[in-house]
């Protein structure tokens, strides 16, 4: 039994697909532009061609994701939430905080044994605390996303970026280069100050050891670095590449469960099956 | 009525999405602007405040029923009548007509509760046109209901006939209950497709097609929904692993059409007590002898449930249960409007029916003017996917 979890996010587009054992037979990501629909589709189909199977080969699939609903050929949609507990517990069975640092949020959840939320926070609508913060200070400064991981990997010295607001935090970001701060020490000044957003959530729910981060800015490693010197603890982070799939692992593992207490053993439509 | 001007016919010969497009934008625009057509054809329209009126009355006084169940507006005039603790819809529904979105002839109300009591009141201190109350029976269960309501029934449609200017025979009523009847029987095939094959129409959709039978001239719901209903039948959808879910609490103010969607993209809400008022007759009245006997006896032997309809015989939360079952519902949503004193109540037996039972429910509240419905989607899935991965 294959079953697939698509993670419709604001930035991009994540497919997992999982045989029934568990093991993720393999994975696709696009970049989610305006037409998620089509994206969605395009990148479960190219995932399906790499291992050589046809649309009816997935028994069960899972939307999650901001974008969620906008898949069409979908048995079930999930909040990111749900996904992401499932998605970091199987990278990290003993996971009991997740933190959830994506292209327009920043989600906080402690989870119980079963991968249950027990409590969550997110940052409200202000993209301060996400990847989009990050985005638009790097490209203040004539960089593209690409070239924030190397970047802060030059700083020397942080600088504070205190802004709470995306729109503030521009204006210290230009103080900070008419002053002649290197570029690097600015990226991870911005990313110290997502981080202090990030702990706060995680103090909100009472989070408690161990803790996962998982999402696309997790790929940058100083950001997991950082958190780790704020939380003054270990954090696990799936392997390089792995963070930002957390959430479509997640929704395919659930498949995988909703297909299992349905009794869906065998090749389905996807999209009915049910 | 019939050799009228159409006053709602842009739908046709258009596909099936653009159709359900213009009855939703109808209904979410609140602009009126079937009743306004109307008027300019030189008809006349009664307005009649929510549960239930027999728009047969109207109908065959050769007037446009329509119901008036407020809408999500900036209230210009209406905060200056009526106080603060007062239901969004009761302050809404008057401001519709203070603004002059809506032009009536007459206005009917009902003693539902002390506010929608008073309504009449207020409105006739505000407008020249009558405005009258029409009184449901108290006790539904005594042996004078029938033949009390029979005759309440007579006086308004004097009222009516004294406004329209015409005499309202018995052949006439027989004929307009007719219409009705075929009118609610499409209503009720859309209800059992929610409830068969809940994925080929979105809960919002089927909404809009039963309120825009409070607006348009039932001739013409009865042409849209004999239309429509089949296209829906064709629809070929993937069935979506979700929840089914009864929506209750909606009996007199709506809730805004995007909470309805919100709630419709994670679960499939199989049945519902949205606009119960136009449901409230769950056969056919019949249309032999006394039509006004037959209405009044329908509404008491034959009808849906509600937080100001007391019956002995259908208990409300028993009436629920029975709901959901019939719908095959997993889960229950409870909504309530704010400041709604008789759908706050009922939801006490509500939740003690359902913990009984132990049928999962959604607490919530709502207000016509609400606009932003990310936590309410937030929690719904969060329930939805409590009840799937349990």
């Amino acid at each position: 039994m294959i079953t697939a979890g698509i993670d419709v996010g604001s930035t991009y587009t994540k497919v997992v697909l999982m045989d029934s054992e568990g093991n993720v037979l393999t994975r696709g990501i696009r970049n989610t532009g305006f037409q998620l629909t089509r994206v969605a589709r395009e990148t479960f189909e190219t995932c399906l061609e790499e291992v050589n199977l046809a649309p009816g080969d997935c028994s069960y699939v899972i939307a999650t994701g901001i974008g969620r609903h906008q898949c069409d050929f979908k048995d079930l949609t999930v909040t990111e939430l749900t996904a992401g507990a499932r998605g970091a517990k199987f990278y990290f069975p003993r996971t009991c905080t997740v933190l959830d640092i994506g292209g327009q949020t920043m989600k906080a959840s402690r989870v119980d044994a079963s991968s249950k939320v027990e409590a969550f926070r997110m940052n409200d609508k202000c993209a301060a605390g996400t990847g989009a913060f990050l985005e638009k200070t790097a490209r203040y400064m004539g960089y593209t996303c690409k070239e924030i991981g190397p970047l802060m990997e030059t700083s020397r010295q942080s600088v504070p970026i205190s802004g709470v607001c995306a729109v503030f935090a521009e204006s210290e970001v230009i103080n900070q280069l008419s002053l002649g701060t290197p570029p690097g020490d600015i990226m991870q000044g911005a990313i110290e100050s997502l981080t202090t957003r990030s702990v706060q959530l995680m103090k909100r729910i009472k989070g408690q050891p161990e803790y996962t981060l998982i999402g696309g800015l997790l790929r940058f490693k100083n950001m997991a670095l950082a958190v780790k010197a704020q939380l003054g603890t270990e954090v696990n982070v799936p392997p390089y590449g792995s963070c930002q799939f957390a959430c479509a692992v997640g929704a395919a593992k659930l498949a995988q469960i909703r297909a299992n207490k349905l009794g869906l053993t065998g090749q389905q439509n996807a999209g009915v099956a049910v | 009525m019939t050799n009228r001007p159409l006053i709602f016919d842009s739908w046709r010969d258009l596909p099936l999405e653009e159709v359900l497009r213009i009855c939703r934008d109808t209904i979410e625009e609140g602009d009126f602007s079937p009743v306004l057509k109307w008027r300019e054809t030189g008809g006349k329209v009664l307005g009649h405040f929510q549960v239930y009126f027999p728009q047969e009355l109207a109908h065959a006084a050769g007037m446009l029923p329509v119901m008036v169940r407020g809408a999500p507006v900036d209230l210009l005039h209406a905060d200056s009548r009526f106080g603060s603790y007062l239901c969004s819809i009761l302050k809404s529904s008057l401001d519709l007509a203070l603004s002059g979105k809506i032009e009536l002839d007459m206005f009917v109300s009902h003693p539902i509760c002390d506010a929608a009591r008073n309504l009449a009141a207020v409105w006739s201190r505000n407008f020249d046109y009558p405005c009258q109350i029409l009184y449901l029976p108290q006790n539904a269960n005594s042996q004078g209901t029938i033949p009390y309501l029979r005759d309440e029934y007579d006086r308004l449609l004097r009222k009516l006939e004294e406004i329209s200017g015409k005499k309202v025979t018995e052949e006439d009523l027989r004929n307009s209950i007719a219409l009705y009847n075929r009118s609610r029987a499409l209503v009720r095939e859309l209800y059992d497709l929610k409830r068969s094959e809940p994925w080929k129409v979105a809960a919002e959709d089927a909404y809009s097609l039963v309120a825009i039978g409070g607006l348009i001239p039932v001739e013409e719901h009865i042409a849209l929904m004999e239309w429509v209903v089949p296209e829906i039948h064709k629809i070929e959808r993937n069935k979506e692993d979700r929840i089914r879910v009864v929506f209750e609490g909606a009996f007199c103010e709506q809730p805004p059409l995007d909470m309805i969607r919100t709630i419709g993209r994670s679960c499939y809400v199989v049945d519902d007590d949205f606009l119960i008022g136009l449901r409230w007759l769950t056969g056919d009245v019949a249309t032999e002898d006394d039509p006004l006997y037959a209405l009044a006896e329908a509404y008491i032997e034959r009808s849906s449930y509600s937080p100001v309809q007391h019956d002995n015989r259908k208990t409300k939360e028993a009436m629920l249960l029975k709901r959901a079952e019939a719908a095959e519902a997993e889960a229950v949503v409870l909504a309530s409007a704010k400041m709604c004193e008789p759908g706050l109540e009922e939801q006490v037996a509500y939740v003690l029916a359902l913990d009984e039972n132990r049928i999962p429910y959604f607490l919530s509240e709502f207000e016509e003017n609400m606009s932003s419905f990310g936590g309410l989607e937030l929690q719904v899935e969060t329930f939805a996917e409590n009840i799937l991965f349990a």
